[in-house]
């Protein structure tokens, strides 16, 4: 996000307008770490996935589950809870980030309207 | 530079400091706070110039600390699911068999009997005993520590981003009126 002067506009530049700016490059940056934390949740819920395929196909009936560091001897029932659990918990969490990153999307755009209507074409907000 | 605006009557477009993160001073009309100052265009640029420079210092030192935060933690998190898990064991009187990892690739068989205290690895190779319910408080302790530290760091990370924006802006300004 750049703001290009233009040589002889002479569009004076408000505290206002700096903070909006200032919420814009704000908002921007959070996209990008949402961007982010959204693919490591996704890729959480596949693994997820793919361990309780495994587990249906498995006729262990004791499976070695991570818990931290180790991996405990637990009985396949309570594996299938857990997983379960965890997939519940990490697709609330996805869900949350997804409607974070759509209201900073709707923000952003906001700013955009109000930014660009002052300053046309002085001001770049697009990534580069 | 002193931040004088003697004749200015909106209010203050800058927060002085934040926790040692010098604050960036929005300056509307730059060719009149020049004359009012007496500075010229290219030393008050130099400045804003070096300001930036430290606040590119202090965002990586910041962003570091935000890293090891953010490492720490899960870990503190798996900590708590393995004490929570052996709490759970304790009740039904079965000791917990788990693999660990001896060395890279190779792991060994754990028994783990039923007990009621756990040790915790502290740092600077320290560590203590203490029963499970003792464990779980203190870790849980510092788990909120460290979530509560890393939204003071995210804080700081924003006002020191908003301080570069403004002084971005502002020198853009005098580059304006330079040319």
């Amino acid at each position: 996000m750049i703001l290009k002067g233009t040589g002889g506009s002479e569009t004076e530049v408000t505290w206002e307008d700096q903070q909006n700016i200032n919420k814009f490059g704000r908002l921007n940056n959070r996209f990008h770490e949402l961007e982010d934390e959204i693919k490591v949740a996704k890729e959480a819920i596949d693994n997820l996935e793919d361990a309780s395929n495994e587990l249906i196909l498995t006729d262990e009936e004791v499976v070695r589950f991570q818990i931290g560091e180790v991996f405990a001897h637990v009985p396949k029932e309570e594996v299938e809870t857990r997983i379960e659990e965890m997939k519940e918990l990490n697709s609330k969490n996805l869900e949350k980030l997804e409607e974070e990153k759509e209201s900073v999307v709707a923000q952003m755009a906001e700013l955009k309207k109000i930014l660009y209507g002052k300053f046309k074409d002085s001001i770049n907000l697009e990534e580069d | 530079m002193a931040a004088a605006s003697s004749s200015s009557t909106e209010s203050p477009k800058t927060t002085t400091e934040r926790r040692g993160i010098p604050g960036a001073q929005f300056v509307e009309d730059v060719e009149t706070y020049l004359t009012q100052t007496g500075f010229d265009v290219n030393s008050a640029l130099a400045f804003l110039q070096e300001r930036l420079q430290q606040y590119k210092l202090v965002e990586m030192k910041l962003l570091a600390q935000q890293r090891d935060l953010q490492a720490k933690i899960p870990d503190i998190e798996k900590c708590l699911d393995v004490v929570a898990t052996l709490e759970a064991k304790k009740g039904t009187g079965e000791a917990l068999i788990a693999d660990f990892e001896v060395s890279e690739g190779i792991y060994s068989r754990a028994c783990i009997e039923d007990n009621d205290s756990v040790c915790l690895w502290l740092g600077a190779n320290v560590m203590l005993e203490y029963s499970c319910e003792e464990a779980t408080l203190l870790l849980k302790k510092n788990l909120e520590n460290a979530k509560a530290s890393l939204e003071v760091l995210i804080a700081d990370l924003q006002f020191l981003r908003d301080q570069v924006t403004v002084t971005q802006v502002v020198s853009l300004f005098y580059i304006i009126l330079h040319s």
